[in-house]
């Protein structure tokens, strides 16, 4: 139903200790936002991506096509940061206009914002892409209660990720009865068909969740979910590995603290 | 960059953008994964902590009087991560998707919301590669404690004052949504502010462009909800009573 979880069941890293996975991902990401020139995200894109396309093997159009989800955020965001507007005396700007008093334009040092932002993000997106391609959710959720996460927040967590997929699916198949019946030809057909999906699909959540209630008690529920776990042995290999690489990144980041815009826009 | 390039030459891009893109779904909108500044992500989680914290205690309480709440909980945090995957035709004719804020809030209470909006956004983060682990605190403030507090506390004055239903069902979802978005410009402001103008011009720059996205989306959202509460009170009378347990008890 959602490719991302698909790709992370039958990614090539999928045997990997999920820890050594959300550790990579994390302390990278870390390094990453924590990084004041282009250079080290930058790297970080480039490694996360080539982890994702060769290590886990993830076809690379699905890479691509992920990659441009946040863009309209991203573009809008960072267009936001780079342009500035002002009615008083109009600051140094690079470049720009005047319409009846408002000033409109850029900055040299909102523009080398502007560029760090866009880098930065998309080398924390691929940070997360490598975790969420690589790991599936399962094993995400089995690390949260081995770092001592609230018992309820986790219990939760697992409860949700399981009912997702029913209610989703629920979902699709009244979208489907009901648009076969003309019942989103209109907008406000569709408002009302909406509106009775809705309620209609949290009338079956509730008493699908007493549903589970009752199986639990009759199998003797005591007000904890316990799951079996595969073991994973960690790999000393990877973790030099990680290791290694995260080091070349933070150094990378500490050695370019002056910035390659800064270069070009003395 | 010449001066006289640079100006036609954003609008130019603008123009392109919207012509490879047209008819945006409008998501709610969450801050991109890596967007923050690494103090402001810090910054943010440590606001979060304290609700996400008296949430699930309060959470606790209810569910050792009543453990079939857990799984209640369960199903209602799938529901709302649905319910965000849907779209709704929005009124300027391209789609939303509902962020579920108003009708969470009102079915489910602000403090269980926090906790479920929480593990929410987590979700779309890792499935759905919408939001961030790095921006996780500042969504979870904006969607799911300011959002939800909003639109429960106008819920709520509604009812004490006798407004009519769909009155005060369309208030809580829509300026739940909008105090969503304007909680997000503030955080986004505070990280980015302006050079000259300083944090509130910054806030107005962003609110005014997402305002394009988002009103649309706080408006349709806040007519779906009517249609989905007037259902709801016709059809599942029964289950609502029974949800009361829910909100009566976390309140508490």
């Amino acid at each position: 139903m959602f490719a991302i979880d698909q790709y992370a069941y039958t990614s090539r890293l999928r045997p990997v200790h999920p820890g050594e996975k959300l550790a990579f991902a994390l302390v990278t990401m870390v390094i990453c936002l924590a990084s004041v020139s282009p250079a080290a995200p930058l790297a970080v894109l480039l490694i996360m991506t080539g982890a994702v396309l060769f290590r886990a093997g993830i076809p690379w159009r699905f890479y691509l096509k992920l990659m441009t989800l946040p863009l309209s955020f991203l573009i809008i965001g960072v267009l936001t940061v780079a342009v500035s507007i002002s009615t008083g005396p109009p600051p140094p700007l690079l470049s720009g206009r005047t319409l009846g008093g408002i000033t409109i334009g850029f900055t040299a040092a909102s523009l080398q914002l502007a560029v760090l932002l866009f880098v930065k993000s998309l080398g924390a997106v691929s940070c997360l892409y490598f975790l969420s391609l690589t790991t599936p959710m399962v094993e995400v959720i089995s690390l949260l209660r081995r770092f001592k996460v609230p018992a309820l927040f986790v219990e939760l967590m697992s409860l949700i990720y399981r009912f997702i997929f029913v209610i989703m699916e629920t979902a699709e198949k009244m979208y489907v009865a009901q648009s076969s019946r003309w019942g989103y030809a209109s907008i406000k057909t569709a408002y009302i068909s909406l509106g009775q999906l809705v309620a209609n699909l949290f009338g079956k959540s509730y008493h699908r969740s007493q549903a589970l209630f009752t199986a639990l008690q009759s199998r003797c529920y005591n007000g904890d979910l316990r799951v079996l776990e595969t073991p994973r042995a960690p790999s000393r290999s990877n973790i030099m590995l990680i290791a290694a690489v995260d080091l070349f990144l933070a150094v990378l980041a500490l050695y370019t603290g002056g910035g390659l815009i800064a270069r070009i826009h003395p | 960059m010449s001066k006289k390039f640079a100006f036609p030459l954003l609008v130019a891009a603008g123009v392109v953008y919207f012509l490879l893109f047209p008819q945006q779904n409008a998501y709610a909108m969450h801050i991109m994964e890596g967007f923050l500044p690494l103090k402001w992500c810090i910054f943010w989680y440590a606001v979060m902590i304290p609700f996400l914290v008296a949430g699930l205690i309060s959470i606790n309480k209810t569910v050792q009087a009543n453990p079939g709440v857990k799984m209640l909980l369960g199903l209602s945090g799938a529901f709302a991560f649905v319910l965000s995957a849907m779209k709704i035709p929005s009124v300027t004719g391209s789609c939303s998707h509902p962020t579920g804020v108003g009708l969470g809030a009102i079915l489910f209470g602000p403090t269980a919301m926090t906790v479920l909006g929480c593990i929410v956004l987590i979700f779309q983060a890792l499935l759905l590669a919408h939001g961030g682990i790095s921006t996780l605190g500042a969504n979870t403030v904006s969607m799911a404690v300011v959002g939800p507090l909003v639109s429960y506390a106008l819920f709520k004055a509604g009812q004490k004052t006798g407004a009519p239903r769909w009155l005060s069902v369309f208030l809580a979802a829509t300026l739940g949504d909008l105090m969503t978005y304007v909680t997000t410009s503030l955080q986004l402001a505070l990280a980015f502010p302006a050079p000259t103008g300083g944090v509130a011009a910054s806030m107005a720059k962003f609110m005014g462009i997402f305002a394009v996205t988002q009103v649309p989306l706080a408006v349709s959202e806040g007519l779906l909800t009517i249609v989905i509460i007037n259902f709801l009170a016709s059809y599942n009378r029964r289950e609502l009573e029974e949800l009361s347990v829910l909100t009566r008890e976390v309140r508490a």
